[in-house]
C-alpha cells in the first residue's frame, strides 16, 4: 500500500512538472499594468511632465507664494501655518520630492535610454531639458542632491549626494549634449500632441533649453562670477536663442483630475477654500504703484492684505475682509514664463554686455506680464512711468529693478522662482520694519509675524525625512537660513 | 514500552489454561482492542477487532481490562465457560472528536498539538451577527476583535501573534466543512486607489450564520494546519457546519431581539465653549472659546439679521446617536433515513445601528442545504449555502475630496452647540448657506445626502464523494467553491453656499467653505475560490498493538477578483446618481487579480494501543504568484501525542486523564501575485495627505486627450522567495479530580522567515519601494486554558474556564542592512511612524520627542515657547500586548443559567486619530490642562551658546500662553509633546457578554411539542474599562482593515465608535 500511495504521489508530481501544469501556473504577468518592455518615449513623457508640473506648481507653488510674500496664512486656518512661520522640517513637502525622483527623473531617464538606443533625437533633447529643469528645482531647494548615482533602482539604493555645483554642472554637459544632436536625422520621431509644453516644436525647446542653461548660469553669480560671465558671454556667442513665451503645461481644465495643481490643492481639496489671504507685502507695493494687476491677483484695487505671518491675530477686524489669492483651475505652470526670460536675458546683457539692449528686454518682460493678464504695462514701463527702468541707475539698481519685475510678474504656480531669485540676489529688499510700521516702504519682505527661525528668512529646505530615513547617505540637515551653493 | 511488551511475551509462554472472554460496553457493543492483563503478573493480550480476546490465566486469578476511552474494568477467572466483561465509558474527554485537517475527524486523544473546540450553544450564546464575536475572550492565544461597530463590520482574529509583516495577511484560514471560505472584503479604496478602506464593508467570514454552525475548531499552530497549504500559515478556523441526522424531521428555532447604544465616546471637557484662541467665535468650529457661563447668547449664523439664542452651558454628543436594534432569526430543518439526511436553513438579519435613520444598515439572508447520502461502499454529501446581503453605510470622505465623514464633524461640533437642533438640515439655520461654521458640515446633511451601499450575492459549497474499495482504503474527491458577486455605490450630493451666504465668506472670519460638485460612483466586484483535493486513505490496525493512518491527497486552487469601478464627479442634475449625470467624462478603472497553486501532501498517523500517536505530514506546493522557474516549495512537519494516563495506571491518584504532545512544522506561503515583473503604471499623479486618503491635488491620465504610463514606482522582484513558518509546539492537558478540574497548557516558538514586504527606499533611486524578502519575525508564547467545576450539587452548578496568553514578538532581523520597515505613519505630513525595528516587537511607535538637556529636562525653544525637537523620533512603545486573558464563568440552577465572560488585555499601545481631533478642537478633556491659563512646560530649560560656543542649560522662564495655549495640543506647533499626546495604552477589560437563561420545563415545552425551549436574555460589552490616559476610543477599533496595519491605531474619521448591546433571544428544537 505505501507503494502505490508513493506512486499517486509521483504521479501528481509528474504531471506538475510537465508543461502543461507549468502553463497553468504562469499567470503572474500583471494584466492591469503593462510589462516595463511597452514603455516608449510618447507614453512615458507626457507622465514625466505633469509630474514635474504637479510638484512644482502644486504644493511646492504654496510655499512659493508664501514665501515670496505674494500670500499669507488666514487668521482663521491652520492649513499652512507652518510654512508661513518658516518651520518647514524634514516631514513637510516631502510627497513632492518623491514624486520629483520616482515620478518624473525616472520617466525622463527611461526615456533617455530609449532615445539614445533608437537615435531619436527629439525626445531624447526633450527629456533632457525636463530632467535638467526637475534636477536644477531640487538643487535650488535642497543644495546638495543625489545625481550621479541616482536613479539606478535596485543597483543603487542609497545613492551618494553631489554638491549642488556638481549637479548644476553635469546638468550643463547633458544639456549641452543634447542640444548637439541632429535634429534632422530619419530616426528622429514627432512628439506632437504628447508635447504638451510646445507641442513638438524643436526649435522652442532648443530656445527652453538655452533659457535653461542661461537661468542656470545666472544662479551662479554670487559663488562663480567669473565661470557665470565667461559661460554667458559664450552662450551669446553661439547665437543662442531664448523663450519669447511661456514654457508652460497650459491644458488645465475645470474637470477633477485634469486642473492646475496648485487650484486643485488650495482650493478644490480643501474644506474652506480661504487659506491663502493676500500679503501686505505685495498688496501694498501694487497699490502705492497703482498697479492693475492688484485685480487680477486678488480681485480688487482696493484689497485687503495681512502683514506677512500674522496670523495668530484674530483681532484684527480688517483680517476677515483680507482679499483672498484668485485661482482658477485652468491656471497655466510656467516652467519658464515669457516676462521671466525676458528679465534674464535684461540681467545678462545688463551685466557682461554694458546693458545693451537691457532696457528694451526689461521693458518687453514687463509688458509681458501685463499681456498675460491682457492688460496694458506700456505706460508703467514709458518714460515717467512707475516701472521705467533706471537707465542712469547703477548696476545694482537696475538688477534690483529687473529682479523686483521679475517678483511681481510671478504670483501664481511659478511663484517659487520669485523667492530662489530673492535668495541670489537679495531683491525685494528686506524691510528694517514690520509692515505694521509706519515708516514701512511698501513692498519691502518683512519677516513673518510667527517666524521660528528668529529674525531671518528661509534660504532652504532641510532634507526630506522620507530619504534621510532610507539613505545613510543623507547629508546632516542643514538650517533653513543658510542659503544654497549660489545663495546669497 | 518495548520491554514491557516483551516481558509479557515471556510471561504467557509460561502459562498453560487459556481462558476466552469478550469485552462489551454497557450498551452491549463490541470493545475492540482492548488490553486484557492478569493482575499481579506481566501476563497480557489484546482482544481482537470483534472484542474477542484469548489469555493464560490460572483460576482465581483476575484480569483487568483496559481500553481507550473506558474505564478498566476487573473481573475473576472462573473455571469453564466464555467471559464477558462489560467496560464503562470513562471519561467523556476521551470520546471527544475533534476535526482537524483537511476536514478528517480525529479522535482529540490522536492529536499532538493545541486545538480548542466550541459547538453551537457556546457561539451563539449571546447571539452574535458575527460567528467569530461569540468567541471573544474564550480562547486561549486568539485576540479576536470587532473593528467597528458599524452592522455587518469586520472582526479580527490574530492567532498566536502577527508573523507576517507586509501584505495584510495575518489572518487565520476559516474552513467550513473541509473546503476554505474567502475571507475577502470587497472594501472601496481611498481617493486614487492607493487609500486604506473608507468604509467597512466586514470582511467574508463575517457572512456566515452563526446559527448554522454545529462547532468550530481552532488550529492555532502550524503543525495543525500545514497540510492546507499556504493559506494556513497563520493557523485555521475549521466550521463544521449542522448536519441532517436520520429520524423524523426535526426543526431548530432561534430568534433573537437587541438593541443597541453608542459605546465609548471621547471624554469631552465641559468648561470652555465655542471660539478659537480663547476668542468667542461665532463661526469657529472648535471647543477654544470663553468658559461657559449658561448665560443665554446668540449663536450660528446671521441670517436676516436675526440669530438664534441658547444658554452657553455644555450639550452632550451623544444625543446624536439612535438606538440601533437587530433581529435575528433562523430556522433549521433536518431529517433523513438510514441512507440519506439532508439539513436545510434559514437565516436572516436585520440591523439597523446607532447613527440616527437608517444610514447604517445591514439586511442578510442566509440559505444553505446540505445532504449527505450512503449508498453501500459509495458516499456523496453536498453543501449549497446562499447569502445575500445589503449594506448601507454613512459616506466617507469621498471618492474625491467632497463630502465629509460623518464621526469628524461630531468633534469639531463645540460642546455649546446642541448637535440634535442640526437634524433640521433644511432649516434656514442649519442649511448650508447658513451652517455655523464653514470649517464642517451639518452632519445630518452627511447622513441624509450622502451615502454607500453594497448588495452582495454569495455562494459557496462542494460536492464531496468518497469510495470505500476495502474497510481500509478508500477515496475521497471533493470540489468546493466559493463565489460573491458585488455591488457598490456611493454618492456624495451637491451643495454650494449662496454667494454672500454666511458659508460662503459671509461669515465673521471671512472665510468660504468648498463647494460639493457631487458625486457618484459605481463599483463591481467578483471574487471566485475554486477548490479541489482527491485524496486516498489508507486506514490499518497492523496488528493489536499498532495501528496506522495514511492520507495522501493534492489539491488544486484557484482564486481570482475582477473589479471595474466608475466614477463621475461633478453633478449635472443634483440629486440625481446615474454615471451619465456630469458634464465631466466619467472615470473608470478595472482590475483583475488571478492565483493559482497545486499541492501534493500526505500524512500519516502512527498509533501504539491508543497510548501513542506519531503523525507525520509533508507537502509540497507549485504556487503561480512566485518566479515560474522557482516556485515550489516543500514543507514538512510531525507531531506526537502521548496519553501518559493509558501507560500508567493513574486511577489511584487525582488525574483522570495526562497527556503529552509535541509538534514541530513548517508552513510555506507564496507571495501576492505580479510581484515578480517590473511593469508601468498609467502615470496617475495623486499626492495623499492622510491614511484616510485625503487627496491633495492629482492629475489622471488621460490628459488633454494623450494618455501616459509612468515606470512602476516599486521595484519588482524576480527572485522572489516563499515566506517560510518553522513552529515548535510542547503542550499538556490533564483532567483531575473525576474531570471536575482540567489544565490545557501550550508553549510554541514560531519563527517567519522570508517576510514579503514592499521595503520603503529612497525616492532618489527612482523608486518609492522594492518588493524583498525582508526578514525573520519571532513568536513565543505560553497559553493556558484552565476549567473547573467548583461546585456541582444537584440543582447547583458553577463553572469556570479561564484562558491566559502571552506572546513575544520580536523582528529578529532585516535584510539588506535595514535598520527599519515603516509600516504605517500617521499620515505622510506626520511625525508618527510604526516601524519593525530588528531586536524590537513588530510595531513600534516612533513619535517626534523633545530633545533633553543632559540632565533629564525639557529643551525648550524660547521663540516659540514650546520644546526644540530631537533630531531623532524616540521608541515610545509597541503595539504588542503583554498578555490577554478570559474568564468565563457559568452558574446553572435548575432550568437557570447565568454566564458571563470578561476579556481583558493588558498593555500595548495604539495612535489615536481621535485624540488628534479632539485636541485640535478643544473637545477633549486633556485640554484643559491647568485650567486653560498661561504655564511653562514642567521642567523644562533653554538651550544657551555662550562666547566660547559651549551649549548651557538655563531654565526656561518662557509662558506657552495666548493662541499658544491652544497650539500647545496641536501638532503643527508643538510637534514634540504634541504627537506623544496621540498615543494611548490600549489596554482593556471588557464584558464580553453576560446571559442569563431559562430552560423551560419539558413538561411545558412539550405542550407546544418542542424537546428544548429556551429563553436568554443578554448583554455584549456593556462593560469597558480603559486605563485613564485612554480618554477617547474603545482601543478595538481600526480603520485600518484587520490587519497587522490596524494594530497601528484608528485614525479618527471614517469608524463608528463601538456599541454596547441588550437583548433576548428564544431556542427551541422541535
Amino acid at each position: 500500500m505505501k507503494r502505490s500511495m508513493h506512486r499517486v504521489l509521483w504521479m501528481v508530481v509528474l504531471i506538475c512538472f510537465s508543461a502543461g501544469c507549468k502553463k497553468q501556473l504562469d499567470i503572474n504577468r500583471d494584466p492591469n499594468n503593462p510589462a516595463i518592455d511597452a514603455a516608449t518615449p510618447q507614453g512615458l513623457f507626457p507622465a514625466g511632465v505633469l509630474s514635474t508640473a504637479s510638484a512644482a506648481g502644486g504644493e511646492l507653488a504654496i510655499l512659493g507664494v508664501l514665501w515670496s510674500e505674494y500670500c499669507t496664512e488666514s487668521a482663521y486656518a491652520s492649513q499652512y501655518r507652518n510654512l508661513d512661520s518658516y518651520n518647514a522640517t524634514g516631514s513637510d513637502l516631502t510627497s513632492n520630492y518623491a514624486e520629483l525622483y520616482s515620478g518624473a527623473l525616472n520617466d525622463y531617464q527611461l526615456i533617455l535610454q530609449k532615445s539614445q538606443a533608437s537615435q531619436d533625437w527629439n525626445f531624447y533633447l526633450l527629456a533632457t531639458v525636463m530632467k535638467a529643469y526637475t534636477y536644477e528645482l531640487l538643487v535650488d531647494l535642497y543644495d546638495n542632491v543625489p545625481y550621479s548615482q541616482a536613479l539606478q533602482g535596485e543597483n543603487n539604493l542609497q545613492p551618494m549626494f553631489d554638491s549642488g555645483y556638481s549637479v548644476y554642472e553635469g546638468l550643463i554637459t547633458e544639456l549641452d549634449t543634447a542640444l548637439n544632436k541632429n535634429f534632422g536625422a530619419a530616426t528622429n520621431s514627432l512628439p506632437g500632441n504628447t508635447d504638451y509644453v510646445f507641442g513638438g516644436d524643436i526649435s522652442q525647446w532648443i530656445a527652453f533649453a538655452n533659457t535653461l542653461k542661461l537661468k542656470m548660469f545666472l544662479r551662479m553669480v554670487n559663488a562663480k562670477p567669473d565661470e557665470a560671465a565667461k559661460r554667458i558671454t559664450d552662450l551669446y556667442n553661439s547665437g543662442a536663442v531664448f523663450l519669447t513665451a511661456d514654457a508652460a503645461v497650459s491644458e488645465f481644465t475645470a474637470t477633477p483630475g485634469k486642473q492646475n495643481p496648485f487650484y486643485a490643492y488650495n482650493i478644490f481639496s480643501l474644506n474652506v477654500t480661504t487659506n491663502l489671504r493676500a500679503s501686505e507685502t505685495l498688496v501694498s507695493w501694487l497699490q502705492y504703484n497703482e498697479d492693475p494687476r492688484i485685480v487680477s491677483y486678488f480681485g480688487s484695487a482696493s484689497a485687503i492684505g495681512i502683514n506677512q505671518g500674522d496670523f495668530q491675530n484674530t483681532t484684527d477686524p480688517s483680517y476677515s475682509s483680507a482679499a483672498t489669492f484668485v485661482q482658477e483651475p485652468t491656471d497655466p505652470v510656467q516652467f519658464i514664463s515669457a516676462p521671466e526670460s525676458f528679465f534674464l536675458q535684461a540681467e545678462a546683457r545688463e551685466r557682461y554686455f554694458a546693458g545693451d539692449g537691457a532696457q528694451d528686454l526689461y521693458n518687453q518682460g514687463v509688458e509681458a506680464s501685463f499681456n498675460f493678464w491682457q492688460l496694458d504695462g506700456s505706460s508703467f514701463v514709458a518714460a515717467g512711468g512707475a516701472y521705467e527702468y533706471p537707465v542712469a541707475g547703477t548696476l545694482d539698481q537696475k538688477i534690483e529693478a529687473i529682479i523686483t519685475q521679475k517678483w511681481a510678474s510671478l504670483p501664481g504656480s511659478h511663484a517659487l522662482e520669485a523667492w530662489f531669485e530673492r535668495t541670489r540676489t537679495g531683491y525685494p529688499k528686506s524691510s528694517p520694519v514690520y509692515s505694521t510700521d509706519p515708516s514701512y516702504i511698501p513692498g519691502q519682505f518683512v519677516v513673518a509675524k510667527n517666524t521660528v527661525i528668529g529674525n531671518n528668512y528661509p534660504k532652504r529646505l532641510v532634507y526630506p525625512d522620507l530619504e534621510r530615513s532610507t539613505n545613510k547617505n543623507t547629508p546632516a540637515q542643514v538650517p533653513v537660513t543658510v542659503p544654497v551653493w549660489w545663495g546669497k | 514500552m518495548f520491554m514491557v511488551m516483551l516481558l509479557s511475551w515471556f510471561a504467557a509462554k509460561s502459562q498453560t489454561k487459556e481462558v476466552t472472554g469478550k469485552v462489551v460496553n454497557d450498551k452491549g457493543e463490541i470493545v475492540p482492542f482492548s488490553t486484557v492483563r492478569v493482575k499481579n503478573s506481566r501476563v497480557a493480550v489484546s482482544a481482537n477487532a470483534d472484542g474477542i480476546f484469548s489469555i493464560p490465566a490460572a483460576s482465581g486469578q483476575t484480569l483487568i481490562v483496559t481500553a481507550t476511552n473506558y474505564s478498566p474494568a476487573e473481573m475473576a477467572v472462573k473455571n469453564g465457560g466464555d467471559l464477558t466483561i462489560v467496560l464503562r465509558l470513562k471519561d467523556a474527554f476521551l470520546n471527544e472528536v475533534v476535526v482537524t485537517a483537511l476536514g478528517q475527524t480525529k479522535s482529540k486523544a490522536k492529536v499532538g498539538y493545541s486545538t480548542s473546540s466550541f459547538n453551537n450553544d457556546v457561539i451563539n450564546k449571546a447571539s452574535p451577527a458575527s460567528m467569530m464575536d461569540g468567541l471573544q475572550g474564550k480562547i486561549a492565544g486568539a485576540d479576536i476583535s470587532s473593528v467597528s461597530g458599524t452592522p455587518g463590520g469586520s472582526t479580527k482574529v490574530v492567532l498566536r501573534g502577527y508573523g507576517v509583516i507586509g501584505g495584510g495577511d495575518n489572518q487565520p484560514l476559516y474552513v467550513i466543512d473541509g473546503v476554505p471560505l474567502s475571507d475577502a472584503s470587497f472594501t472601496v479604496a481611498g481617493a486614487g486607489g492607493n487609500g486604506p478602506a473608507l468604509s467597512d464593508y466586514g470582511n467574508g467570514m463575517t457572512d456566515v450564520n452563526p446559527n448554522d454552525i454545529e462547532s468550530i475548531t481552532v488550529l492555532k499552530g502550524t503543525a495543525g494546519s500545514s497540510l492546507y497549504g499556504s493559506q494556513a500559515k497563520n493557523g485555521v478556523i475549521l466550521i463544521t457546519t449542522k448536519k441532517g441526522r436520520a429520524g423524523t424531521p426535526k426543526i431548530d428555532f432561534a430568534s433573537s431581539f437587541n438593541v443597541s447604544v453608542v459605546g465609548k465616546l471621547p471624554t469631552a471637557q465641559k468648561e470652555f465653549g465655542q471660539g478659537w484662541g480663547g476668542t468667542f467665535i461665532l463661526s469657529e468650529n472648535g471647543s477654544w472659546g470663553p468658559r461657559l457661563n449658561g448665560k443665554e447668547q446668540a449663536w450660528g449664523a446671521i441670517v436676516n439679521n436675526t440669530q438664534l439664542i441658547k444658554p452657553f452651558s455644555y450639550q452632550d454628543v451623544r444625543d446624536f446617536f439612535d438606538r440601533g436594534t437587530e433581529t435575528n432569526n433562523s430556522i433549521g430543518i433536518s431529517g433523513g433515513n438510514d441512507k440519506t439526511n439532508y439539513y436545510f436553513s434559514y437565516g436572516n438579519i436585520l440591523s439597523n445601528g446607532i447613527l440616527p435613520g437608517s444610514s447604517d444598515k445591514l439586511q442578510r439572508n442566509n440559505f444553505s442545504l446540505r445532504t449527505n447520502s450512503t449508498f453501500n461502499n459509495f458516499s456523496i454529501s453536498t453543501s449549497f449555502n446562499y447569502i445575500n446581503r445589503n449594506l448601507t453605510t454613512p459616506a466617507k470622505f469621498g471618492l474625491s475630496p467632497y463630502g465629509n465623514d460623518i464621526y469628524t464633524q461630531l468633534w469639531q461640533n463645540p460642546v455649546d452647540i446642541p448637535i440634535r437642533d442640526f437634524m433640521a438640515y433644511n432649516n434656514i439655520y442649519f442649511n448650508v448657506d447658513n451652517f455655523f461654521s464653514p470649517y464642517s458640515e451639518n452632519p445630518y446633511y452627511i447622513l441624509n445626502e450622502n451615502g454607500s451601499e453594497q448588495q452582495s450575492d454569495r455562494f459557496y459549497g462542494k460536492l464531496d464523494m468518497s469510495y470505500k474499495f476495502t474497510p481500509e482504503i478508500s477515496a475521497q474527491f471533493r470540489l468546493g467553491g466559493d463565489f460573491t458577486s458585488s455591488a457598490t455605490h456611493i454618492w456624495n450630493a451637491v451643495n454650494a453656499p449662496s454667494p454672500g451666504s454666511w458659508e460662503a465668506g459671509g461669515n465673521v472670519e471671512g472665510q468660504f467653505r468648498r463647494p460639493d460638485i457631487g458625486s457618484d460612483q459605481e463599483q463591481s466586484d467578483r471574487f471566485s475560490i475554486v477548490n479541489g483535493d482527491f485524496i486516498l486513505k489508507y486506514t490499518k490496525q497492523l496488528n493489536p498493538d499498532f495501528s496506522l493512518d495514511v492520507i495522501a491527497g493534492a489539491n488544486y486552487y484557484q482564486q481570482q477578483q475582477t473589479n471595474i469601478t466608475t466614477a463621475i464627479q461633478g453633478l449635472s442634475i443634483p440629486f440625481f446618481y446615474n454615471l451619465s449625470n456630469s458634464n465631466n467624462p466619467p472615470t473608470s478603472s478595472n482590475f483583475l487579480i488571478e492565483k493559482k497553486a497545486i499541492g501534493v501532501y500526505a500524512q500519516a498517523v502512527a498509533g501504539y494501543k491508543d497510548m501513542l500517536f506519531l503523525t507525520v505530514n509533508a507537502r509540497n506546493d507549485w504556487s503561480s504568484t512566485l518566479p515560474i522557474n522557482d516556485n515550489s516549495f516543500f514543507y514538512p512537519g510531525a507531531s506526537l501525542s502521548w496519553i501518559a494516563s493509558q501507560s500508567f495506571d493513574l486511577s489511584h491518584t487525582a488525574i483522570s486523564l495526562l497527556k503529552f504532545r509535541a509538534a514541530y512544522g513548517k508552513t510555506g506561503a507564496d507571495a501576492l501575485p505580479y510581484q515578480v515583473y517590473q511593469t508601468l503604471t498609467q502615470g496617475n499623479i495623486s499626492y495623499l495627505n492622510t491614511p484616510a486618503g485625503l487627496l491633495y491635488g492629482s492629475l489622471t491620465f488621460p490628459f488633454n486627450g494623450v494618455n501616459g504610463f509612468t515606470v512602476s514606482k516599486n521595484i519588482a522582484n524576480p527572485n522572489l522567495k516563499p515566506i517560510i513558518t518553522k513552529e515548535s509546539e510542547l503542550g499538556v492537558e490533564m483532567r483531575l479530580f473525576k474531570g471536575r478540574v482540567g489544565i490545557d497548557a501550550a508553549v510554541y516558538d514560531k519563527e517567519t522567515d522570508g517576510q514579503i514586504f514592499t521595503v520603503p527606499v529612497a525616492p532618489s533611486s527612482g523608486y518609492n519601494g522594492l518588493i524583498e524578502n525582508i526578514g525573520v519575525v519571532s513568536n513565543k508564547g505560553v497559553e493556558i486554558t484552565f476549567d473547573a467545576t467548583p461546585v456541582q450539587t444537584n440543582h447547583f452548578t458553577w463553572k469556570i474556564i479561564y484562558t491566559f496568553a502571552k506572546n513575544q514578538n520580536d523582528v529578529v532581523s532585516l535584510t539588506h542592512g535595514l535598520d527599519k520597515v515603516i509600516l504605517q505613519t500617521d499620515g505622510l505630513s506626520g511625525g508618527i511612524e510604526y516601524d519593525a525595528i530588528p531586536g524590537k516587537p513588530i510595531g513600534s511607535f516612533l513619535s517626534p520627542y523633545p530633545l533633553m538637556s543632559p540632565d533629564g529636562k525639557i529643551v525648550v525653544d524660547p521663540n516659540t515657547s514650546f520644546p526644540v525637537e530631537a533630531p531623532q523620533k524616540v521608541d515610545i512603545g509597541t503595539s504588542q500586548r503583554d498578555f490577554i486573558m478570559g474568564l468565563v464563568n457559568t452558574f446553572t440552577y435548575k432550568n437557570l443559567q447565568l454566564g458571563f465572560t470578561l476579556d481583558y488585555r493588558k498593555g500595548g499601545m495604539m495612535y489615536s486619530g481621535t485624540a488628534d481631533q479632539v485636541l485640535f478642537t478643544g473637545y477633549g478633556y486633556a485640554t484643559t490642562y491647568n485650567d486653560r491659563k498661561p504655564f511653562i512646560i514642567p521642567n523644562s530649560v533653554n538651550q544657551v551658546v555662550d562666547a566660547n560656543g559651549k551649549t548651557e542649560y538655563v531654565e526656561n522662564k518662557t509662558y506657552v500662553n495666548g493662541p499658544n495655549v491652544t497650539n500647545y495640543y496641536y501638532t503643527n506647533n508643538d510637534k514634540p509633546l504634541a504627537y506623544p499626546m496621540r498615543l494611548i495604552d490600549k489596554s482593556f477589560i471588557k464584558l464580553r457578554e453576560i446571559t442569563l437563561s431559562y430552560t423551560l420545563p419539558s413538561s411545558w415545552a412539550s405542550k407546544i411539542r418542542s424537546s428544548n425551549l429556551m429563553l436568554t436574555a443578554y448583554g455584549r460589552n456593556f462593560i469597558l474599562w480603559t486605563p485613564k490616559s485612554n480618554m477617547y476610543v474603545d482601543p478595538e477599533v481600526s480603520n485600518l482593515g484587520n490587519d497587522l496595519t490596524s494594530e497601528f491605531g484608528e485614525y479618527g474619521g471614517g469608524v463608528g465608535p463601538t456599541t454596547m448591546q441588550f437583548g433576548l433571544s428564544l431556542k427551541a428544537n422541535f
